[in-house]
């Protein structure tokens, strides 16, 4: 042979060996797993529970068979609260673990801080924190981009059609005057002038207050000034630090408005153990209650505390939970990974929640995949969470009015 | 006339004034003075264990708020594990902490005594770090909190009604200031410790053990404040930045007494206290309330720089 059809042989040969191991590359590919890559804060509550309830959602699945014959594998990567780790977090599970579908999220700031990074890659992604309607304006025109959790507004306006149906079913609750504390940061702020849009036909005064988280934590010259205004319904707006020495300041001073409301974005996990918490109300998407009217929050209770031997005590939980089965039950219809299969089939989803209600995507203001629309109002009675509004997932009577007053 | 003559005017002086805005407020915002003397009483407390190692070990802690924060959690385990409450758990926590400090004493600060104070800086930054995500790490941001019915008690006096409880950190902060004197003045070690602070080369040269004296103090410290969080556990949410607010607020009393000036810094307490508090009486003032504590802070230091200028 001459060194001419040497050299053929050899190439052929070379060429051969690499349509062998790429072709192996491939199957091995297409074998392995599904990855979802979530981003959760893991050291909030929220963030460790919800990672928690994928996880638990991930093991159901793969012991019922995985997905298109596949097992399911889901990569976690703490965000830390924090916007740039919450973005490195984005590259990393797109580059290295080349995951199929982006889920998580808790934080509006640190979610601002991943889009241009989730704009990057473009892989579907199923998102059920970042509330702040600054989010949805970002995402406009991302068809690849489901949102879950109700917009900022959205939860306004729930809680404005709530208070009134409460007054309407009940005729004891009246409210026409409404007191505002609200921590002084970004957050409180926002919500507070928020709520004096969506809450105009009552008579409506705030004042901001140092949070315990910034160093603040004495709330008894805001409370005397609401006790000064003898609101209806006084409500705070801050973190869960604040939870029980505001309740123990409200006492020590004698102060007991008919609806005493807390709005933080997380419950100290033994808030309802205390015997302040009784009759204060909530917002929030889920109660543990709601596991004794819905058979599916009742399976994913039992199931959640079987497996990590402890109860769930966010709505993070049965979310994280929800978000893991929207994306498999989508994968299962699409019967593929290819995207805009996907996304036809996460447009068709109709899954009943541990939440209560049944997930649908439809438009909201400004995008086209927008979830859950409403919040729940709550209510702590006997130390547990109590579902008072929508009427039909309601798990007891209000306690009205608080403290018995 | 006798008691007059003994006293320097100046402290006579600052008696009346002090007394005649006690009159004042309680006229005028019976409130804001309660619960300013109540909140005062907080900030001294935790600044006067800061003040002890600034006065003597010459060392600005930053790490002193974040000591505090681990008292607190130490106080809520001891309270979960084994039903102690905070107020009790300040005993085990005094000997705990005692540990504590002696160890970073001997493991950190006793290293960087002779370094530059940016480098001292530096170390006691770190050390604060290493606190925060130390509870980051074991017990996550999620606050703690025991449930304790005692704190909200409560009495009234015709239609003022104020809480009683808060009023601890008031009569801690004067009993601490109290016994640290009379350890200061009165006891060997005490006057050992004021030496070494005044003029270590000197201490030294009377046979003075100044490492011993600078682990003593920072290991009392340490204690003191580990301590005073289970106190503040009472009243507080703990989680793992829950303490460095007051390191900035304490570091800034001791600044305003002036170094070594421990009934300054109670008194520097009180005043700024009631000055937060008054402010926070005015609706919708509250966000004031900071810019007034640095304001009076920033009046006293240049107030008492003009005064040595003049002198």
């Amino acid at each position: 042979m001459t060194a001419k059809g040497k050299a053929a042989v050899l190439k052929v040969w070379v060429l051969a060996v690499l349509v062998v191991v790429g072709a192996g590359f491939v199957v091995a590919a297409e074998e392995g797993p599904i990855k979802l890559g979530a981003v959760l804060p893991l050291a909030d509550i929220t963030g460790a529970q919800g990672s928690k309830a994928m996880q638990l959602a991930v093991a159901e699945i793969n012991a019922a068979g995985g997905l298109l014959g596949r097992q399911v594998e889901l990569i976690i990567i703490d965000d830390e609260s924090k916007p740039e780790k919450g973005a490195a977090a984005i590259d990393l599970l797109a580059t290295v673990h080349n995951v199929d579908v982006f889920i998580g999220g808790m934080s509006s700031g640190v979610h601002l801080g991943q889009l241009p990074a989730l704009k990057k890659y473009e892989k579907v992604t199923v998102w059920i924190g970042a509330a702040s309607s600054l989010v949805e304006q970002a995402v406009v025109g991302m068809d690849w981009y489901f949102h879950v959790h109700p917009w900022d507004y959205l939860q306004g306006a729930s809680y404005v059609e709530g208070w009134a149906a409460l007054q309407a079913e009940y005729p004891l609750i009246k409210i026409e005057k409404a007191f505002w504390a609200y921590e002084e940061g970004a957050f409180g702020t926002s919500s507070y002038n928020g709520s004096l849009v969506a809450f105009s036909n009552w008579e409506n005064v705030g004042e901001s207050f140092k949070s315990a988280l910034l160093g603040g934590g004495d709330y008894r010259s805001v409370l005397r000034h609401a006790q000064e205004f003898d609101p209806d319904l006084f409500i705070w707006v801050g973190y869960a630090a604040d939870a029980l020495p505001i309740m123990e300041q409200a006492r020590e001073i004698g102060f007991t408005p008919p609806l005493f409301v807390g709005s933080p974005p997380g419950w100290p996990a033994d808030f309802g153990g205390s015997a302040l918490a009784n009759g204060v109300c909530a917002y929030g998407m889920w109660a543990p209650s709601i596991k004794n009217v819905s058979p599916v929050s009742e399976h994913f209770w039992d199931a959640y505390v079987a497996m990590f031997n402890e109860e769930p005590a966010t709505y993070f939980a049965p979310l994280g939970y929800t978000n893991v089965y929207v994306v498999a039950e989508a994968i299962a219809r699409a019967g593929t990974l290819e995207k805009e299969a996907l996304i036809t089939a996460l447009e068709a989803t109709s899954y009943v929640s541990p939440l209560g209600e049944t997930l649908t995507f439809s438009p909201s203001n400004l995008i086209e995949h927008q979830g859950f629309s409403k919040q729940k109002i709550l209510q702590w009675q006997n130390g547990a969470q109590q579902v008072l509004w929508p009427f039909e997932y309601a798990t007891a009577l209000p306690a009205y009015p608080f403290m018995g007053k | 006339m006798t008691l007059l003559r003994t006293v320097p005017q100046k402290r006579v002086a600052l008696l009346l004034v002090s007394l005649g805005i006690v009159i004042l407020m309680m006229l005028w915002k019976p409130y804001a003075l309660i619960e300013g003397l109540q909140r005062g009483g907080l900030y001294a407390l935790i600044a006067l264990p800061m003040a002890l190692i600034l006065g003597i070990v010459g060392i600005i802690n930053l790490a002193h708020g974040e000591f505090m924060m681990l008292g607190a959690y130490f106080a809520y385990w001891l309270g979960v594990y084994f039903g102690i409450d905070p107020l009790v758990a300040m005993i085990p926590a005094l000997a705990a902490f005692a540990i504590l400090g002696s160890m970073t004493y001997f493991v950190t600060i006793r290293r960087a005594l002779k370094a530059p104070e940016l480098n001292q800086l530096l170390l006691t930054f770190g050390l604060a770090m290493v606190g925060m995500e130390f509870a980051n790490l074991m017990w996550t941001s999620q606050p703690l909190k025991p449930h304790l019915s005692y704190v909200y008690s409560s009495m009234a006096l015709g239609k003022l009604r104020f809480g009683t409880y808060a009023f601890i950190y008031t009569a801690a902060a004067i009993v601490l200031l109290v016994l640290l004197l009379l350890f200061l003045r009165r006891t060997r070690l005490g006057r050992a410790a004021l030496a070494v602070g005044q003029n270590p080369r000197g201490a030294r040269l009377v046979g003075i053990d100044i490492q011993r004296t600078y682990l003593l103090i920072f290991g009392l410290s340490i204690a003191l404040v580990g301590a005073i969080g289970a106190m503040f556990l009472t009243r507080h949410s703990v989680f793992p930045s829950a303490g460095s607010p007051f390191t900035m607020k304490s570091f800034c009393l001791i600044a305003m007494a002036g170094m070594g000036n421990l009934p300054g810094v109670v008194w520097g307490g009180f005043a700024l206290g009631v000055a937060e508090a008054l402010v926070l009486s005015f609706r919708g003032y509250g966000g004031w309330a900071d810019v007034v504590f640095f304001a009076v802070l920033v009046a006293v230091i240049m107030g008492r720089s003009y005064r040595r200028q003049t002198a």
